[in-house]
């Protein structure tokens, strides 16, 4: 463990830190979470001047006059810090300021821990068979799973009336057929002969026709009870497999915490899936590739190809894991919405914008590393050299900054625009289907939204592709390039 | 020596359609986030609504520089392919 170990220290310190900060100040406050930065800040400080003071004592110049004068220099710099410390416990909560000094040792203690355990014997054994491997780490998310809630969870008290909130805004749904779905339902038992609003195409998705059963048997009478505002929530997508398991079970908690992380629970299905393809796909390679090798292979040079068109051959092997990775994952979320019981992550703004911030922070973190950190705050300023350029530092500044902003904003507003819409036009013409029929009270309609879903594969592929397209687009921009009109300047980023 | 060529040639219509895409929704999303922080700082400074407007305006020029930008970069590409095909 040398030098390059407490970089690494640091800098992971910083990157989770700088995440924490953000979390807490979003749901703590503003004070808690500038304390706990502040906190990890000075410990931070006080360990490079621990480290500065101990090369300089210890080191192959210690006793000579420079190394004196930095070890001199280190110690009263800790003097202050400490000073400042005590100024950062008064005026800042002292608990969230000690939390945030303790984070450095922390990240210290835990990287020793995983050295050590990398290198041991049992770890190998583990890692040696994926299937070990995989055990092992289900065994670690279940703990979690019953861990987390346990150490950090809501007490029940708190919990119940959010959870009996749940249950009666699910009854509700239920009880007055808010959901498409459950209108035609209705119809069919002869609830409700003219089904207008029902969009659900019985037939071609049986989670409908279970919702409806629901529906229209046990709590039919309690529709006449609830209130017209509570029901009037606009139109709804095909109901999924979560959405059934949680009108199934109204009043358990489980099923309304399924029912509001629907989409961040698809998200991790179809990363799931993907991972487990990529897997299979790659077990055994071999120079004469089966069907499902050949088809990884060609999507993985079709993506290099089209990325190396893009952003040149040159950066080509540095960017197409990331972007590729990306591509393909947008690309399967939206098609997974086209198969009954599923829905699309990607009709989500969270998902869309968490994809998008994902790659406006590896934007800036390419930015960073190929300008240089002054290079990047220069890029940002305009690129000041004249006395004018340096006066309109603080016009450039907020402009640059809002332009960056826009970038993962039109992003993910464009993806989610277009999935949302995909997945409503659908839902339209499924509705439009069922009141064609809804004379002969069967219990399906017309399949009009068939040709859709054909046109739904096509804007599917398009939309991940632009995705892609646009990412790779943004990095481009923020990698430097020589211009053949400004041959002679030095590189610069747009 | 020259280099040897990059695989433009087959995505050069994708990559141009690509960049002249980001267009439209950078000048409809730039005024709007220069709107929303001007009206947060106005929020917390009691301003309303002078930062809101002032962010407007900035918004709308960090939207035309992106398209400048952008529109460069097209140019730039465009002028590359015309001289790779002669």
């Amino acid at each position: 463990m040398g030098l390059e170990f407490l970089t690494r220290v640091r800098r992971s310190t910083i990157l989770a830190g700088a995440a924490a900060a953000l979390v807490f100040t979003t749901y703590a406050g503003l004070r808690p979470g500038l304390a706990w930065g502040l906190g990890i800040a000075w410990s931070l400080v006080n360990l490079s001047l621990l480290q500065a003071l101990v090369v300089a004592l210890t080191g192959r110049e210690r006793g000579s006059r420079p190394a004196v004068k930095r070890a001199v220099t280190a110690a009263v710099a800790m003097l202050a810090l400490f000073g400042a410390g005590g100024m950062l416990l008064v005026t800042l909560p002292p608990l969230w300021t000690l939390a945030g000094f303790l984070v450095p040792l922390l990240v210290l203690v835990l990287k020793a821990a995983s050295m050590l355990l990398l290198r041991s014997r049992v770890w190998r054994w583990l890692v040696a068979s994926p299937w070990r491997a995989s055990v092992a780490l289900l065994a670690v998310v279940v703990a979690a799973w019953w861990a987390v809630p346990a150490l950090f969870g809501r007490p029940a008290s708190a919990s119940a009336p959010r959870a009996a909130a749940g249950a009666r805004a699910l009854d509700h749904a239920l009880a007055a057929g808010s959901n498409p779905a459950q209108t035609s339902g209705s119809a069919n038992s002869g609830g409700n002969p003219a089904p207008s609003s029902g969009p659900a195409n019985a037939g071609a998705n049986p989670a409908q026709t279970a919702g409806s059963a629901r529906a229209s048997e046990p709590s039919a009478p309690a529709a006449s009870k609830v209130p017209e505002t509570e029901t009037s929530q606009g139109p709804e997508k095909f109901p999924n497999a979560i959405t059934v398991v949680s009108r199934a079970n109204p009043h358990a908690e489980w099923a309304h915490v399924l029912h509001q992380y629907e989409a961040v629970i698809f998200a991790w299905f179809v990363g799931l899936l993907l991972s487990v393809f990529a897997f299979l796909a790659t077990r055994k390679p071999q120079m004469i590739p089966g069907p499902l090798q050949n088809l990884v292979e060609g999507l993985v040079e079709y993506l290099h190809g089209f990325i190396a068109g893009i952003i040149g051959k040159r950066h080509a092997n540095r960017f197409v894991p990331f972007l590729g990775t990306l591509g393909i994952y947008i690309w399967a979320m939206n098609l997974i919405g086209l198969i009954p019981f599923m829905d699309s992550p990607t009709s989500s703004l969270n998902i869309t914008f968490a994809l998008a911030i994902v790659v406006f922070l590896y934007a800036q973190y390419v930015g960073i590393r190929s300008l240089g950190p002054v290079g990047y705050i220069d890029h940002f300023m305009g690129q000041p050299r004249t006395l004018i350029g340096w006066g309109l530092v603080p016009l450039m500044l907020p402009i640059h900054v809002m332009g960056e902003l826009a970038k993962p904003i039109s992003l993910s507003c464009r993806l989610f625009g277009n999935i949302f819409g995909e997945d409503m036009l659908l839902v339209a013409f499924a509705t439009l289907g069922i009141s064609v029929l809804a004379w002969s009270h069967l219990p399906f309609g017309l399949p009009l939204q068939v040709p859709f879903l054909l046109l739904a594969l096509l804007t599917s592929t398009l939309q991940a592709l632009v995705f892609m397209v646009l990412s790779t687009i943004y990095i481009l921009l923020m990698l430097p390039h020589d211009e053949h009109e400004h041959e002679g300047e030095a590189q610069h980023a747009h | 020596m020259p280099e040897p060529r990059e695989p433009k040639d087959r995505y050069s219509a994708l990559r141009a359609g690509g960049l002249l895409l980001a267009i439209p929704t950078l000048l409809i999303v730039a005024p709007l986030v220069g709107f929303f922080l001007g009206s947060q700082l106005d929020r917390w400074l009691k301003t309303s609504p002078w930062f809101g407007i002032l962010g407007l305006g900035l918004g709308f020029a960090a939207a035309g520089r992106e398209t400048y930008l952008i529109y460069r970069r097209y140019q730039h590409d465009a002028a590359e392919e015309r001289s790779r095909r002669r």
